[in-house]
């Protein structure tokens, strides 16, 4: 958007976006905005499948987002600390209702492609690009919960490690410890379903 | 319903809620003072352990072991009696509690647990040498034995052990002696036992110190319980000055050895003695008791 002077205005930035919602709770909703996609297909991917409980969660997010904007640490990324929240709610969520998560891991070729071809942390596992996603979903939920949320977060969120050791609050050497020896327990599982990883 | 009505349907929603139930950011003051609880109980953990390990520390200075041969059969027996276990634990325990709010700071979780546990570990034996290098163990422990009947200080450890007439170990003060020399002194015990103690073969130091009628601590053999009769084969004073500097125990603990060895030794010279002067020797072996002494018979 131009300004007076001439100059593109930039949309303010998520911290700058926290100072104002203080000031004027109006502002609450651009956060809402920018963050209710994002979120969605986070929880949904930790498990939240059903709409209406999606609705809930996602709305028991953001009060608490509002609820906490004070509690905000600028030292890290909001996108971080919003993350961390609806990780927490998601979580606390399925444990509620005492249910296993069953979630929507993959939901195109262009993740399948991003999760299946990276090799990080040295993990030598290849992945067939043509493996069946569903294949793929239903190994990552037979896979432990703390590997299976670094890998939902590095490979479909597409976190840095940093910001994955602030959501999971675990150090940053045990995120990458984490997506290692998920990996091996998924190419295991993998194994097991005689997929070639 | 489309993904634009459900964006309105959630922001409404939210708003909604935002007015119904009154909701509203909680200061910032709330999240400064949990984070100060969490830092103030990391702090008071860190220095209730620091003091675990300052009355730890005055337990191994204080060196009852000094004189384990005269109160146990072995070391291992003397340590498993003697370790300041409630100490451990309440130092395990506080550590655990340090580790938990640390990792529960605003940045703790950045830090690995062993990073964490280790910097436990270092400020609390740091923190508890320093206290102790003031006497704060001494203090801690004595206070509490004072005041709390189950809790076993050194005080009370010492006059347990050593309070215990059959097994050859009293505790007290001289209360009345002769004119020197003498053979006898009416010697009180901790429990207001008088014993008429027979110190024939105690050395000139040793009776000196019993003179001085401080606290002393007297190894030897009781020849009769009923009638209060103690033969006494080494004095020693009670180690509960907190400010006796480890050369001086080190000393002590020597001149215990000696007098153990003296005392074995002196059992060949007599079975050498019955060899050749056999009437002689014979009245040495029935006049002196220090040789049959338990830890005597211990030494190897």
């Amino acid at each position: 958007m131009p300004t007076s002077d001439g100059l593109l205005k930039l949309p303010p930035s998520d911290e700058e976006l926290v100072k104002l919602t203080l000031d004027n709770k109006s502002y609450f909703g651009d956060i809402v905005d920018r963050y209710e996609a994002k979120l969605k297909r986070y929880i949904t991917r930790l498990g939240v499948r059903n709409p209406d409980d999606q609705l809930d969660v996602l709305q028991e997010i953001f009060l608490k987002v509002y609820r906490n904007l004070n509690g905000f640490d600028t030292s890290l990324k909001f996108s971080s600390w919003i993350y961390r929240i609806a990780h927490n709610e998601a979580v606390s969520w399925y444990r509620k209702r005492n249910v296993r998560p069953e979630g929507h891991l993959i939901a195109d070729s262009e993740e399948i492609i991003s999760f299946l071809g990276s090799k990080d942390e040295g993990a030598d596992v290849v992945f067939d690009k043509d493996i069946n996603s569903k294949v793929l979903n239903e190994a990552l939920h037979n896979i432990d919960e703390k590997y299976r949320e670094a890998l939902i977060l590095r490979f479909f969120e597409h976190k840095e490690y940093e910001e994955i050791s602030d959501i999971l609050k675990i150090p940053v050497g045990s995120v990458g410890t984490l997506l290692h020896r998920g990996k091996k327990q998924l190419q295991s599982v993998l194994n097991q379903a005689k997929i070639r990883i | 319903m489309n993904k634009i009505e459900n964006q309105k349907c959630l922001k409404d929603c939210l708003y909604d809620r935002i007015e119904d139930e009154a909701v509203c950011p909680r200061p910032r003051l709330f999240f400064h003072s949990r984070e100060c609880l969490v830092w103030f109980l990391w702090l008071i953990s860190v220095l209730i352990g620091s003091i675990a390990v300052a009355v730890s520390l005055f337990v191994v200075m204080h060196r009852q072991y000094d004189f384990y041969e005269a109160t146990h059969d072995n070391f291992l027996t003397f340590l498993v009696d003697y370790l300041p276990y409630l100490w451990f634990f309440v130092f395990i325990a506080m550590i655990g509690v340090a580790i938990y709010n640390l990792r529960h700071t605003a940045r703790g979780y950045r830090y690995s647990l062993g990073t964490i546990l280790l910097s436990s570990l270092v400020l609390s034996f740091a923190g508890g040498s320093a206290l102790q290098l003031f006497g704060v163990g001494y203090k801690i422990d004595d206070i509490l034995g004072n005041h709390m009947n189950n809790y076993l200080s050194q005080e009370k450890i010492e006059k347990n052990m050593w309070q215990s007439p059959t097994e050859g170990r009293l505790l007290g003060r001289q209360s009345y002696s002769t004119v020197q020399p003498t053979t006898t002194i009416i010697f009180k015990d901790t429990t207001g036992r008088g014993w008429t103690l027979d110190v024939r073969e105690l050395n000139d130091k040793e009776k000196r110190i019993l003179a001085s009628g401080q606290e002393v601590k007297i190894l030897g053999k009781c020849l009769d319980e009923d009638r209060g009769s103690f033969y006494a084969c080494g004095v020693f004073p009670v180690m509960m000055d907190k400010d006796m500097p480890m050369k001086d125990r080190s000393h002590e603990r020597e001149i215990f050895i000696e007098r153990l060895y003296e005392y074995k030794n002196r059992v060949k010279t007599a079975i050498y003695a019955t060899t050749t002067e056999f009437d002689k020797a014979d009245k040495v072996i029935n006049e002196r008791h220090c040789e049959d002494m338990k830890p005597v018979l211990k030494m190897p």
